[in-house]
């Protein structure tokens, strides 16, 4: 037997020997497990509770660290049945020849390496219930564990997708020529699951509510006053007149023929008031605010479908012709979809609509108002931050619309530069503003991990962040969302001092040498440790420069250079060591992870939503059209507007 | 007695923007004979409460006052309290038990949530509504504005849970208004009653749209238009009852700087004053600064690294376990504590009933954590602040009871809200209760 870690904690607590308390409780499990047989260990009682208090589910999950492996956890707290299914589902983990040696047991006990660190004490009771349950699934006939399906949630079902704030501003621009970005002045949105068009995070405050009352109030008056837009001047009491504008103008507005009563309500606000009034009521109108999602929406499906290509394609309402496809049923069919997708994706509009979700998904937003401490990076300023934003919406775009592999986001060996952002990053002068220039050799940097996007985003204002940018990495490249430290650790790290300079790869040890943190920490530090010969600007360095800190006024602080390591790794995948970024570009294009993190982030921009284990088939699907077509970013995105309509492939090819 | 003023006397408010010390005409004039309620209105002088948030945490050494008691010595942080002593209570070493539960989210996530709501973070937002909007829901219905949400520094991470302070309910923020002259309009933007009546019956078929889009719904978008539909309600209360027309306000200058927080904290503090005094609200919550805050501080002279990076130590910028990162919270944090005092000013200048609206108003002053490099999310310090009855101030109190103890006791002993209960909340935090 290997020689047992005791857990100090438990020790303490008993006062008793740590290594006699260790046999002794792993004799107990032992003996109970034995003397009970595989017959009355519960998965429910006993191995489910060890299992989440281990906190396996926070990386063996969908969007976990640990989401590759044969381990798998759902995302919801599961109800009886389902953990009932995760018990038998375990099987194959088990080695029927030696279950005491499963890898159920052995990994959290890290008996076996485990990426996870040691989530259970060697010896505990905690493993000798996993080995029960190992011993009873071995004596489980083969297929009783082996058919176990995984548990299908129904995706949520909500339905309603509240115009975003540029898709209101665009909406008002397309139907009443309105140029003044009303929703400029609204109350700013929020960041869910990092996007703005997440329906989680649409409500409506009484706040925004009064917004859109004066924005509303202000934009029909001002559309009136100018004309145009398909506002008659009817006489008072020509219904005919009223009539027409009120039905074409409704439904424009909603997307849709509107019922009846609606156009009743707009008459009569159109007698009290002319055409503002009812162009008030519509621009509040909660058929206005909000689109359906089509596969819900219980009337109108292709109406909704116009809906949902024109905000995701074009991210504003859709066009005439689109809203006649609808009315024709042509949107009802996979085929009549795909057109009309093409067609939108033709159209420069479509440039912008990329153009927000990159934003949405780099966080433009934090990247635009960066701050960088100005004696160490004078010549960082706000407009340099907003050309890094610039520099990734270019790399982007340039992908998309020339057919490019979008896996050379990763990877590209060039990039957009103007003049200011070539100087901050010691690249040499590009002719023409933010024209595409070949990195020169050497230069180490590749695609979206040489850009200050990533590099200066992840920063301090005055030092580089490993850990930050390790995240960034596992979060919006791998789609693995990494555990935060757990409530009240102390997250510094050891101070330099004269005596004692250190870099930040050796500060940082601190988190690996600490079991506690070493067990997400090594998940992180070591990808973001490749990146330490690029400072928190962006720029190239060779040594890391330290001011020893001295709170002596009277002493000069003094300054040390260091040298600088930038091995790196991605723990959970295989051959992942790197020194450059361009290096860990290459790996990350090539990786199934990254490739499907592609898709999963535009499948939540596009759904409002996080995926479901109901939404994998669907997820896999579009995964294989966007590699088939040699990750082709404008194939994603048909793709992924076909498939959420019409998941059953019998569908592609049928009618109504 | 002075004559009762006309209805229709405009009085002018401060001037906005420019040198503040322009008082505001005593509105006197204005109490019926027994002195205790407008002569405009028939409503008697209403208690209200503030909640006031400041983000990221403090420099405790330089915070927490070494005494207890009455006699107890303003630190460096409360300085500008010192015209206030008889009007506060200081109160150090409350826990946020609820910042400790295991889930998602950073320390300061965690920490927002759990001292707005004593609920842990859900990921995306709060998980329940937070005792500001606990109070609005039990005595905010009758005015104009259930409850106003202010804010004045913009600068943050941007997330939900770091910019809303405020929260109806599990993830349903209510953001704050954060731009003078919008929080002006709607406070005391003058209407007419043609545009009144123009606007009712375009909500009225706001709201007959929806009734009918609703029936289509399911259970989890009916919930959504409910709710989109109460705001709407909210929005046509408030054009229901506006202003009553004899109290003018100018309007905030609009060329002025819009980041500089000192100014705009002075400009929003200016607004609630006059909100209470015109009885627009009961509740008020005030986002001085963000959940893990971002601002930067020219006018104190710090200008190397943001709010939080000062919070640590980070690189060349001294961090706050540091003695000049220390100095660096320190001069935040009284910078935080200064725009209180002038909220307190302002409500202390307001002559209202026998007294002022000071004497009518129930502050809370808290920050997201204690000490603030540690993200220390036990022993809390709060500053309490006004003179309704039941209030016991002048005094710094040391205690070991939770925010949710200290929310509830506030709500129901001293503003007797009977909200009855509060999450973590578990006993009476006594010393506050005169």
């Amino acid at each position: 037997m290997t020689e047992h870690s005791p857990e100090p904690k438990r020790a303490r607590e008993t006062g008793m020997g740590l290594r006699a308390l260790s046999r002794a409780t792993w004799l107990c499990a032992m003996l109970a497990s034995i003397m009970d047989g595989a017959e009355t260990i519960s998965f429910e009682k006993d191995v489910y509770p060890t299992l989440a208090k281990a906190g396996c589910a926070s990386c063996h999950s969908s969007n976990g660290v640990a989401n590759a492996t044969r381990l798998q956890f759902p995302d919801e707290e599961p109800n009886p049945a389902e953990i009932t299914g995760i018990g038998l589902s375990l099987r194959p983990l088990i080695d029927p020849a030696a279950p005491e040696k499963s890898l159920l047991a052995a990994k959290p006990t890290q008996r076996v390496p485990h990426a996870g660190g040691k989530r259970i004490s060697p010896g505990s009771p905690e493993e000798g219930r996993l080995v029960a349950w190992a011993r009873h699934l071995a004596s489980l006939p083969e297929e009783k564990g082996a058919r176990h399906a995984a548990p299908i949630r129904n995706a949520p079902n909500a339905a309603l997708h509240r115009l975003t704030h540029t898709q209101y501003d665009n909406t008002v621009r397309d139907l009443l020529g309105d140029q003044t970005n009303p929703a400029r002045q609204f109350p700013a949105e929020d960041y869910v699951n990092g996007f703005l068009t997440q329906v989680q995070g649409q409500s409506i405050s009484p706040l925004l509510a009064e917004a859109y009352a004066e924005a509303a109030e202000r934009i029909a008056r001002n559309a009136v006053a100018r004309g145009g837009a398909g506002i008659p001047n009817c006489a008072p009491g020509q219904t005919t007149c009223r009539d027409r504008f009120v039905r074409d103008f409704a439904a424009r507005a909603f997307r849709r023929p509107p019922t009846a009563s609606e156009v009743a309500r707009l008459s009569t606000l159109f007698d009290q008031g002319g055409p503002a009034l009812a162009i008030e009521a519509m621009l509040q109108s909660a058929s206005f605010l909000y689109w359906s999602e089509p596969s819900l929406a219980s009337t109108h499906k292709g109406y909704a479908r116009a809906s949902r290509l024109a905000y995701l394609l074009w991210n504003t309402a859709p066009d005439a012709a689109l809203l006649t496809a609808a009315a024709s049923g042509e949107l009802d069919t996979a085929v009549g979809v795909e057109k009309h997708a093409r067609r939108l994706l033709a159209s420069p509009r479509a440039h912008h609509a990329v153009d927000e979700f990159i934003g949405q998904w780099m966080r433009f937003d934090r990247v635009i108002v960066l701050l960088k401490e100005r004696r160490l990076f004078p010549r960082f300023n706000r407009e340099v931050a907003q050309a890094m934003a610039e520099e990734t919406r270019r790399l982007a775009a340039g992908l998309v619309w020339n057919n490019g592999n979008f896996m050379d986001f990763f990877r590209a060996g060039y990039s957009y530069l103007n003049a200011d952002l070539a100087a901050v990053y010691g690249l040499p002068e590009p002719k023409e503003q933010f024209a595409r220039v070949a990195y020169p050799a050497g230069s180490n940097r590749a695609g979206i991990l040489g850009q200050g996007t990533f590099l200066a985003a992840t920063s301090k204002p005055g030092e580089t962040s490993p850990t930050s940018r390790g995240l960034f990495i596992r979060e919006l490249f791998l789609c693995q969302h990494v555990p935060p430290p757990p409530p009240g650790v102390n997250g510094n790290l050891p101070p330099v001092t004269e005596a004692k300079p250190m870099t930040t790869r050796e500060r940082l040890k601190v988190h690996l040498n600490n079991e506690a943190c070493a067990s997400c920490h090594n998940l992180i530090d070591p990808i973001g440790l490749g990146f330490e010969k690029f400072d928190a600007a962006g720029a190239p360095r060779e040594k890391e420069k330290l001011t020893i800190p001295t709170f002596d006024r009277k002493k000069e602080s003094q300054t040390v250079e260091l040298d600088l390591l930038t091995a790196g790794s991605i723990a959970g995948i295989p051959n992942s060591n790197f020194e450059t970024p361009a290096d860990l570009g290459r790996i990350l294009a090539e990786t199934r992870q990254c490739q499907m993190c592609v898709v999963k982030q535009y499948f939540r921009y596009a759904m409002g939503r996080m995926e479901t284990a109901a939404d994998r088939p669907v997820l896999d699907a579009v995964f294989e059209d966007f590699r088939k077509s040699g990750f082709y970013f404008q194939e994603l995105m048909i793709s992924l507007v076909r498939r959420t309509e019409f998941p059953d492939p019998a569908a592609v090819t049928g009618g109504r | 007695m002075a004559a009762p003023l006309a209805r229709r006397t405009f009085l002018k408010g401060i001037a906005f923007g420019r040198a503040t010390g322009v008082a505001l005409p005593p509105l006197a004039a204005m109490f019926n004979g027994n002195g205790t309620a407008y002569a405009a209105s028939t409503k008697p002088v209403e208690s209200r409460f503030v909640l006031w948030f400041n983000g990221n945490g403090i420099p405790e050494k330089y915070w927490i006052p070494g005494e207890t008691g009455k006699g107890f010595t303003m630190t460096p942080c409360l300085a500008p309290l010192a015209p206030f002593r008889d009007d506060i209570h200081v109160v150090t070493g409350i826990d946020n038990p609820a910042a400790r539960f295991p889930g998602p989210g950073n320390d300061h996530h965690r920490s927002m949530s759990a001292l707005m709501t004593g609920t842990s973070f859900t990921g995306r937002g709060a998980g329940g509504a937070s005792i500001d909007q606990a109070i609005a829901a039990r005595i905010g219905g009758e005015s104009r504005f259930r409850s106003l949400e202010l804010g004045v520094s913009q600068e943050s991470f941007g997330e939900s849970v770091q910019r809303n302070m405020s929260w109806a309910a599990y993830d349903r923020p209510r953001p704050p208004e954060m731009l003078p002259h919008k929080l002006f309009e709607r406070l005391f933007g003058q209407k007419e009653l043609g545009w009144i009546n123009r606007r009712k019956s375009v909500l009225d078929a706001v709201r007959a749209d929806a009734a009918q889009l609703q029936k289509a719904l399911g259970q989890s978008d009916k919930l959504r238009l409910d709710e989109h539909m109460s705001s709407v309600r909210d929005v046509e209360k408030a054009i229901a009852s506006l202003p009553p027309q004899y109290y003018k306000v100018d309007p905030p200058e609009y060329d002025g700087d819009m980041k500089d927080w000192p100014r705009i904290a002075k400009l929003q503090s200016d607004l609630l004053a006059h909100a209470f005094a015109t009885q627009q609200t009961r509740v008020a919550s005030y986002m001085l600064t963000k959940c893990q805050g971002l601002t930067r501080f020219p006018w104190l002279g710090y200008t190397a690294a943001r709010h939080h990076d000062y919070t640590h130590r980070d690189g060349k910028a001294p961090g706050a376990d540091g003695p000049d990162g220390q100095r660096i919270m320190r001069d935040i944090c009284r910078w935080h504590v200064e725009e209180f005092a002038y909220l307190l000013g302002r409500l202390r200048s307001i002559p209202e009933g026998e007294g002022t609206l000071l004497d009518h108003t129930m502050l809370a002053f808290v920050h997201e954590h204690a000490e603030a490099n540690d993200h220390k999310n036990n022993g809390l310090s709060v500053i309490l602040a006004g003179h309704l009855p039941k209030f016991a101030t002048g005094r710094h109190t040391r205690t070991t009871g939770t925010i949710g103890d200290l929310y509830l006791t506030m709500a129901d002993e001293i503003l007797g809200t009977g909200l009855g209960k509060f999450p973590t909340a578990q006993k009476t935090m006594a010393e506050i209760v005169a």
